[in-house]
């Protein structure tokens, strides 16, 4: 049960890097894998998250 | 695998590309199956991938999984994080897949299916893939660096801002000719306009879903756009049909000019969340989703090719497409599916901030390369499926149509205006006949391959929704390129300003943001406007201009990379770099100079603007004016680049006599985590 529920998180993640979706989610694990506190809320991340993506190129 | 297998495999896969691209060639007056163009390509690929992607990475590159990269050092759990390879491959295509790998086979077609798709297979395992692997190698070792920094930094500064200013202006022409597709493709077309005006409303919704309501949930917004956009899909059939409502919809070229203008104006003026960020998830799923319909259904019927290998246009150089003999303008023409500068951007941008491990560039770099090369094919399929009358007189405006009108008959590529009044109706149009650009050609190549696909479920009668959902996909992700390339553009303006005045380089300050904005939206309208006033179709001078200034920014690339090599003590395989830069470099002046000297006028912008003095048209003057604009394009994007390659092979010629010492600017070595044990 607990391996389906890993395996379910691991495509919810796949999915929003392939797509370059915000993943919260990601940021508070790598937080904790870093061993520091979360430095953004989850609306301070969306919000800096869709103003990195308006700099960046698209191909023609 | 063991070596006796995998030899007989591989000789194998070698000698089915080798009989399949025999038929292709050897075929003449017959109609060949597009199963034995698909064969060849893929056999190619799986080649170029297998041997040639794995002596760059292991032999040129040196890629090294012990090393840490960009993603492991600088992990801060937002832009620069480790990715699985094949959850980056998939990120990456879909940002270097736009409609330059549609498009371009689409228009290169007019040569016949076989010029454009040897460049599109060879092209893309010498060149293009090539192009990408080594700029994304070369970022990838120096923490995710751009293009011209790179460019500052291994060249030298005054290369630097070479780069940028090529890539500013690029930008414009591109954008240009990207918006005059859209419009050629919604001209007098409710639905499609419908349609894609229904995007917008769509976009704003999906934007304060994600970002107000339900903060980050993207999933949630755009399965709910997702759902309205086939239904705006569905009710532009409707509207169309109304005879009160369709009028609101139905608009000239010009009309839609000035609509692209200001919606490229609000786009670039609007904070990202708005409107930027879920047009592009919403073009990103359906761009993603009809590759691999189409895909997957011209596997299922594989269309027999109606075009042949080779038209008459491929050595009389007047097709009515455009311009030209086959060589230089078949290779200016396929541009994107073969080699596109562009793609050095994106290579150079988000992609190497990902990689977890050096070796994963290879599949990601030069693999997702392949990809785009395959769309391309697929679009050389979907245009190749049409009947040639169709093609041509789709492709193609009444006043050229009329000049090539005895060539088009000797070759027998002859439709009546019955038979195009019939295709119009069955796809939902009022007309089909000069709808230049490529797109709507393409969208009636996908429509019938998708109709022909789903047969049991209705076949032809979906045909119209098929052609506008083509349309839809189409002008969807143009019109997401519009969005961030008008923002793109409307930055490095800011940046360029803001040398001489600082406040004019703060992005949030609006008065900058407005005025900025309105600067580059006129920059590209203007080259718009008058590709949709030019009685020949914009096309015939924008695209070909378009196609020099991508690949010279792919010669930009190539020559960093080069550079890059040389300073790694890599020069004896410097060829593999320096090589395509040669032949793009040829192919690319030579384009240049045709199309400013030419004695051609349909050819040459000075020829054109001299057969225009003295004429009584009205529109003389205007005419004039825009064949010496494009003249000064051509020969600034030739300067531009003359001047990146002079500076970098005085720079080749000082590391290899010892003259200069190679310092390369690579990010220092560290053991990656894994490798450590860490």
């Amino acid at each position: 049960m607990r391996r389906e529920t890993e395996g379910r998180k691991g495509w919810r993640h796949a999915l929003r890097r392939m797509f370059g979706m915000p993943d919260y989610e990601a940021y508070l694990e790598h937080c904790r894998e870093a061993g520091h506190p979360p430095r953004l809320t989850e609306r301070e991340y969306v919000k800096e998250f869709f103003d990195s993506k308006g700099t960046g190129s698209r191909c023609c | 695998m063991q070596p006796l297998a995998s030899l007989l495999v591989w000789s194998g896969i070698s000698l089915l590309g080798a009989a399949a691209f025999g038929v292709l060639a050897l075929s003449r007056g017959e109609t060949v199956n597009a199963a034995w163009l698909l064969t060849a390509a893929v056999c190619t690929y799986a080649v170029g991938y297998r041997f040639y992607s794995k002596f760059l990475a292991d032999r040129v590159f040196g890629l090294d999984d012990r090393r840490a990269t960009p993603a492991e050092r600088c992990n801060n759990g937002r832009d620069f994080v480790p990715t699985n390879k094949w959850v980056l491959y998939g990120h990456h295509f879909a940002a270097i897949a736009g409609a330059g790998p549609l498009v371009g086979p689409v228009l290169a077609a007019q040569f016949g299916f076989l010029p454009g798709t040897l460049w599109l297979v060879i092209g893309v395992v010498l060149g293009g893939a090539v192009q990408d692997f080594v700029i994304l190698f070369c970022s990838l070792r120096r923490d995710g660096k751009s293009l011209g920094q790179m460019a500052k930094e291994e060249v030298n500064p005054a290369a630097g801002a070479t780069a940028m200013l090529a890539v500013l202006f690029i930008m414009i022409i591109l954008l240009a000719v990207l918006a005059l597709i859209v419009v050629n493709a919604l001209k007098a077309s409710p639905w499609g306009l419908f349609t894609i005006a229904c995007t917008i409303p769509i976009a704003l919704l999906m934007g304060w879903w994600m970002k107000r309501w339900r903060p980050g949930n993207v999933g949630e917004a755009s399965a709910v756009g997702a759902v309205l956009l086939l239904g705006a899909l569905v009710g532009g059939g409707w509207v169309a049909g109304q005879p009160h409502l369709a009028p609101l919809f139905t608009h000239g070229a010009t009309a839609l000019t000035w609509m692209m203008m200001g919606y490229g104006f609000i786009a670039s003026v609007l904070p990202v969340w708005m409107l930027l960020c879920p047009r592009d998830y919403l073009s990103t799923f359906l761009k993603i989703t009809t590759i691999l319909v189409l895909a997957a259904a011209i596997l299922v019927i594989l269309p027999p090719l109606r075009m042949p290998a080779l038209t008459p246009f491929a050595s009389l150089g007047e097709g009515p497409v455009f311009a030209g003999k086959l060589f230089p303008f078949a290779f200016i023409t396929i541009a994107c599916g073969a080699i596109s500068g562009f793609h050095s951007l994106v290579a150079s941008g988000t992609t190497p901030k990902m990689i977890a491990r050096e070796s994963d560039a290879r599949l990601i770099g030069y693999g997702g390369m392949l990809m785009e090369s395959f769309v391309g094919v697929m679009a050389m399929i979907a245009a190749c499926t049409l009947d040639p009358g169709v093609y041509f007189a789709m492709n193609t405006t009444p006043a050229a149509l009329a000049q090539a009108s005895q060539a088009l008959g000797q070759a027998g590529f002859v439709v009546t205006p019955e038979a195009m009044q019939a295709l119009a109706a069955r796809m939902g149009e009022t007309t089909l006949v000069a709808r230049s650009g490529g797109a709507p050609s393409l969208a009636v190549g996908m429509a019938q391959i998708f109709a022909g696909a789903t047969g049991a479920l209705g076949g032809r009668t979906l045909d119209a929704l098929w052609y506008h959902f083509a349309i839809m996909f189409e002008a969807l992700f143009i019109l997401t390129t519009i969005d961030t390339g008008t923002r793109v553009g409307r930055f490095m303006l800011q940046e360029i300003v803001g040398h001489v005045w600082p406040r004019f380089a703060e992005t949030s300050w609006y008065p900058s943001v407005i005025a900025s904005s309105a600067l580059i939206v006129t920059g590209w309208g203007y080259f718009l406007y008058q590709g949709v006033v030019d009685p020949l179709g914009g096309i015939n001078s924008l695209w070909p201009l378009f196609g020099i200034s991508n690949q010279l920014l792919a010669a930009v690339a190539l020559c960093v990379g080069t550079t890059i090599l040389i300073k790694m003590g890599r020069g004896r395989y410097a060829w593999v770099t320096a090589a395509p830069l040669a032949w793009l470099v040829t192919v690319t002046m030579t384009a240049g100079w045709q199309k400013v000297f030419s004695a051609d006028p349909r050819l040459g912008f000075l020829a054109h603007a001299a057969s225009l003095a003295g004429s009584a048209n009205p529109d003389a003057a205007r005419l004039i004016l825009n064949d010496r604009l494009n003249t000064f394009v051509a020969l600034l994007f030739m300067t531009i680049v003359t001047v990146l390659i002079v500076t970098s092979l005085w720079e080749w010629w000082l590391v290899l006599s010892h003259r200069k010492t190679a310092n390369v600017h690579e990010a220092p070595y560290v053991e990656a985590g894994y490798a450590t044990g860490d």
